[in-house]
């Protein structure tokens, strides 16, 4: 299966997106399809040899939403020198045209710019600049415009599109209002034309006001476009229900124009252009509101973009060349001098700085580098200049990842949200029936009151607009998973973070989760003809084809004590005890309890100190010599100085914590002892660790899984929520559902705070959404009315409706106050 | 939506508005002032409901239009270069306000009293006026509505056009002499004489023991607004 991320224009409402999500749906080889309103972007899962992506842009094409055609062309505005007239030009074109990748290309001769789109993976930038310069032309500054620049604009032009609408709208329809009301008010006399007195001059003012509603209908159009288009293919939206409500006042009115030019003078009584434009004004209002917030809540994702540096100096025939940040290639050795961001990842070659990670991981303590050491995109070289190879660039870059991760998280949908997608396709009709009833049964109530019952029909519409619904979840999804991503904690969808508020029971794993992982030699304790350096150097020796970190802890121990190692004849490992060798012809076994058990090597004699070592939380192995015990090598791994305070945390958010390891009991205990565990699973085997985790959920529990993700695989994919900690590898993307980027336990806490407040936020999002609508709507039928009470005026309506919309931004974004719990310790 | 698809929505929906204004404006024969244009013509069809009470008044250089019971006129100038007195005004009997405590000499200026007669009105203008046609009652209406516009006025819920006398004083008719089109009932009041109580309160007139004329609350127009104030009311149903 394919995936594809596709740009979707024309979306108004949460029923837009649930109806292309059908559309699509529907088509046979597409296995999933999912909108995100709040970034207008369709995510498609399909089989190519069942559907054409082509197919599914035009299915979407169909319904009236456009797909915007990305390009993976990249734009760049090359200045040139030297033309003199437009045969230059035209040559310059032609010459760029012939080179295989360049997709199109325009030389303006009066500004003496060249916008070339050309495709990065087949032309290099420097190509195109050689043929420029081999026909004897000069290229200058080149700028090149990102997917963040183009979007950032398309954005701003979207912003500004709309406010200039909702100004247009504003500056007639406010005149309009003052003219339709100002005779109305009482106690208050307000300055008004004569020639325009409703009762003198009937026929002028109904004119006025139609010539003054016009420009405002005029600017609103899309509402009509979209909103009878979608009536009419009998999936209404929230244009619909503003085209239907404000027709209907337009059309009444019109009709009474007539009738006063008929001699009615009466009908003046009876015109609703007022309603008709103040309400597009209002609903203008909400949506330029809307692209200002949304624009803001995917601040966390252009953020991440605009880190990237454009340039990278690279070593050309041992000059050092700047070059565009796509021309870099992998094994490319680059140069970063001090202040300047890591362009592209790789391992250091050359040279000794600290690098500042904290863009990325949210660590504020820069990190030493050396040869060898690994430095990702973005991060700022701080003290010294250094050189490294490039190892990964563009979509594989450690930040590409984490971008391409956040965007597919925001875009996925949380089961919350797929609730309010159902009940908003049903919304919309349901309401155009209740405006139905309700004017119809109003119309015969009051004995044929047709102004009256038209009033209840329009407010209806209008205060029943499902505007709000479809961003209540996702910009609060948006917003958070924004803020995990500037926190170092990347939660790969809306899914996950609707589980992760759930959960009420997380396992460790211990060794590199609760401890560092890095295990060293505590203790040497010999029992045979071996003195300890003896026994050492065998364990070591037996061990230096251990992939184990208890067995690296061993040969590093020998290492640092200047021990030679002795050449190893055979050797095996043995999951979840130990290993077995043969060295000089005697038979070797290094490991834990089980081992000895298995291979009947009896341990009486060293009981007691291995009773004592596990009691002070080391982890006694066991060295065997042809089947006698030679003695004990004790392995502590130190815990993590955040690990105790992760625990208190989860505890106080009322979460159980248990550990999970193949160390023995003793050891295990000890360990739980001092960070303040609940439960211990010891002597776990690993390829039985996702048993223990199904275990737990067996007892109705919801479990999170905390491990690194390489090793932990399986157990983190069978938690309810797998979180992979202090590794950015592809696999702990993979089978994690949250990835921590730094080694910090306490991120743990912060991501199941964060989801908490997120998932409150999306409930506090659709009581706003929904609110309005719930108490609008019987209100603008007339219940209240019945009884004596008052009616809801269109106007007030529309009121209410952009004011609903902007309720759900402003509280998503609350979320981006989020702090976490570490961070605010260090403020205070 | 394409530029050009744009375009011709714009192109189309500006012949709508165009042919909708190009209707209207037929349908009013190019005079958008509906309520001038039937004031006419309902005007007209009062005089000629009661032609026996219409005649020329020399002495105030106008029209009357007498009121079946014969104590209240309404007087409209043929030319108001003319006027002895008032370009338009009601000329009333007294005694029922001298009845009820009138004391004319406390009368405002507006007022003058003669002869048992009290006659209340206001000056428009000074102009003589041309006719195209023949000078007739209708025609010298006709002039008020073509020069002097401000002083007509159409009320909605009583369905009746109105010369203003100056002071809260009026004379009205009905828009239709059969119903009222607001609501469709029928017109019973097809011809109005309105007084303003205060200047006759305030010069004695106990409303209370005014004979002959109806005191209460109606909705008058007063900046766009409609307001409730009490008038002297003699209404007449003609037809």
């Amino acid at each position: 299966m394919d995936k594809q991320i596709l740009d979707v224009r024309g979306m108004t409402c949460a029923a837009c997106a649930q109806r292309i999500e059908k559309i699509v749906g529907k088509l046979p080889g597409v296995g999933q399809a999912s909108v995100n309103l709040a970034s207008e972007k369709l995510f498609v899962e399909y089989n190519p040899d069942t559907v054409a992506l082509n197919d599914i842009k035009k299915a979407v094409d169909k319904i009236g939403y456009e797909v915007v055609e990305k390009s993976d062309a990249q734009n760049v505005t090359i200045p040139i020198g030297g033309m003199t007239c437009a045969a230059c030009a035209q040559r310059i074109e032609k010459v760029v045209r012939k080179l295989e990748g360049v997709e199109s290309v325009n030389v303006n001769l009066a500004t003496e710019k060249a916008t070339i789109a050309y495709h990065p993976q087949t032309v290099r930038l420097s190509a195109i600049r050689e043929a420029i310069e081999k026909i004897g032309y000069q290229v200058l500054n080149v700028t090149k415009e990102n997917a963040a620049d183009e979007d950032r604009a398309r954005k701003q032009k979207q912003i500004r599109t709309l406010w200039t609408k909702f100004i247009v709208s504003a500056i007639f329809s406010l005149p309009l209002l003052y003219i339709a009301m100002a005779p109305m008010i009482k106690g208050v006399s307000l300055p008004f034309p004569a020639g325009l007195n409703p009762m003198n001059f009937p026929l002028i003012y109904a004119l006025v006001e139609l010539m003054m509603v016009l420009p405002v209908i005029g600017v609103g159009y899309r509402f009509y476009t979209v909103g009878f288009k979608a009536l009419w293919q009998r999936s209404p939206n929230m244009d619909s229900l503003i085209a239907i409500g404000t027709t209907a006042a337009f059309s009444y009115s019109l009709y009474n124009v007539f009738q006063i030019a008929a001699g009615h003078f009466s009908a003046v009584d009876s015109l609703y252009f007022e309603t008709a434009g103040v309400i597009i004004t209002l609903i203008l209002l909400g949506k330029s509101l809307e692209a200002v917030s949304k624009g803001r809540t995917s601040e966390a994702i252009k953020k991440l973009m605009g880190l990237a540096p454009k340039t990278a100096i690279v070593l050309q025939n041992g000059d050092e060349k700047e070059i565009p940040i796509d021309e870099v290639e992998i094994g490319d050795i680059v140069v970063v001098k001090p202040g300047s961001s890591i362009p592209v990842d790789g391992t250091v070659i050359e040279g000794h700085t600290s690098i500042d990670e904290s863009m990325l991981t949210g660590e504020s303590m820069p990190v030493d580098k050396k040869a060898g050491d690994m430095v990702y995109t973005a991060s700022l070289n701080t003290t010294g200049t250094v050189r490294f190879r490039a190892e990964k660039v563009g979509s594989d870059t450690a930040l590409a990842q984490i971008i391409k991760l956040v965007e597919d998280a925001q875009g996925s949908k949380a089961p919350i949200a797929q609730l309010a997608d159902i009940v908003s396709g049903y919304f919309v009709p349901v309401v155009v029936a209740i405006a139905m009833i309700a004017g119809i049964a109003w119309f015969f109530g009051t004995g044929g009151d047709l102004k009256f019952a038209l009033t209840i029909f329009i407010s209806v519409l209008v205060i029943a607009c499902p505007c709000a619904l479809g961003l209540a979840t996702p910009t609060a999804i948006m917003v958070g998973t924004g803020k995990g991503a500037e926190n170092g904690i990347l939660i790969k969808g809306g899914e996950a973070l609707e589980t992760t508020h759930k959960i009420n029971t997380i396992v460790f794993d211990k060794t590199g989760t609760i401890t560092e992982g890095k295990p060293t030699v505590t203790d040497v304790i010999p029992m045979g003809t071996q003195d300890a350096d003896g026994l050492l150097r065998l364990a070591a020796s037996a061990e230096k084809a251990s992939e184990h970190p208890l067995g690296q802890a061993i040969v590093n121990g020998a290492q640092a004590k200047g021990l030679e190692l002795l050449a190893v004849e055979g050797f095996q490992s043995i999951t979840g005890q130990g290993i077995e060798a043969t060295i000089g012809g005697q038979r070797i076994l290094a490991g834990n309890r089980k081992l000895m058990e298995e291979k009947k090597i009896s341990l009486a004699s060293g009981e007691v100190d291995s009773d004592r070592l596990a009691g002070e939380g080391k982890t006694p192995m066991y060295v065997a010599v042809d089947g006698q015990l030679s003695g004990i090598v004790a392995v502590a791994d130190v815990v993590k100085k955040s690990s105790r305070a992760a625990i208190e945390s989860l505890h106080a958010l009322g979460i159980e914590v248990a550990m999970i390891t193949g160390d023995n009991r003793k050891t295990a205990d000890a360990i739980a002892r001092q960070v303040g565990i609940d439960r211990v699973l010891a002597e776990v085997l690993p390829q039985d660790k996702a048993n223990e985790v199904k275990k737990l959920q067996a007892e109705g529990r919801k479990v999170a899984m905390v491990g690194d993700g390489i090793n932990d695989a399986p157990a983190l994919a069978q938690a309810d929520v797998g979180i992979a900690i202090g590794s950015g590898t592809d696999v702990a993307m993979e089978s994690a559902d949250i990835v921590l980027m730094r080694s910090d336990l306490r991120d743990v806490p912060t991501a199941i705070d964060l989801s908490k407040r997120t998932i409150r936020n999306i409930k506090q999002n659709l009581f706003w959404a929904f609110g309005y609508n719930v108490i609008g709507i019987p209100i603008a039928a007339g219940v209240l009315h019945l009884f004596g009470g008052p009616l809801l005026n269109p106007i007030f309506a529309a009121a209410a409706m952009s004011l609903s919309s902007v309720s759900v931004l402003t509280n998503a974004l609350r979320l981006k106050r989020f702090k976490a719990k570490t961070q605010e310790g260090k403020e205070n | 939506m394409k530029k050009n698809t744009k375009i011709l929505f714009a192109a189309g929906a500006a012949v709508v508005v165009i042919a909708l204004l190009v209707v209207v404006f037929q349908m009013v024969g190019g005079n958008l002032d509906v309520v001038g244009k039937q004031s006419v013509a309902s005007f007209d069809a009062v005089l000629q409901a009661i032609p026996d009470q219409i005649t020329a008044d020399d002495t105030n250089g106008g029209w009357s239009l007498l009121a079946p019971d014969g104590t209240v006129r309404f007087i409209w100038s043929k030319d108001y270069s003319k006027s002895p007195l008032h370009d338009v005004m009601l000329e009333l009997d007294a005694k029922p306000f001298v009845d009820a405590g009138l004391d004319t000499t406390k009368l405002p200026s507006n007022y003058a009293s003669f002869d048992g007669m009290l006659m209340v009105g206001t000056k428009l203008g000074n102009e003589e006026f041309k006719y195209s046609d023949a000078m007739t009652p209708l025609s010298s209406y006709e002039q008020i509505v073509k020069n002097y516009r401000a002083s007509i006025n159409y009320h909605t819920a009583l369905d009746h056009y109105g010369v203003k006398l100056g002071d809260g004083n009026m004379f009205e008719w009905a828009k239709d002499m059969t119903k009222i089109s607001a609501t469709g009932k029928d017109q019973d009041k097809d011809i109005v004489f309105v007084l303003n109580p205060e200047p006759l309160i305030a010069a004695g007139v106990d409303p209370a023991k005014v004979v002959g004329w109806v005191y209460a609350q109606v909705p008058v127009e007063e900046n766009g607004k409609t307001i409730q104030v009490y008038k002297f009311l003699k209404p007449f149903n003609i037809v």
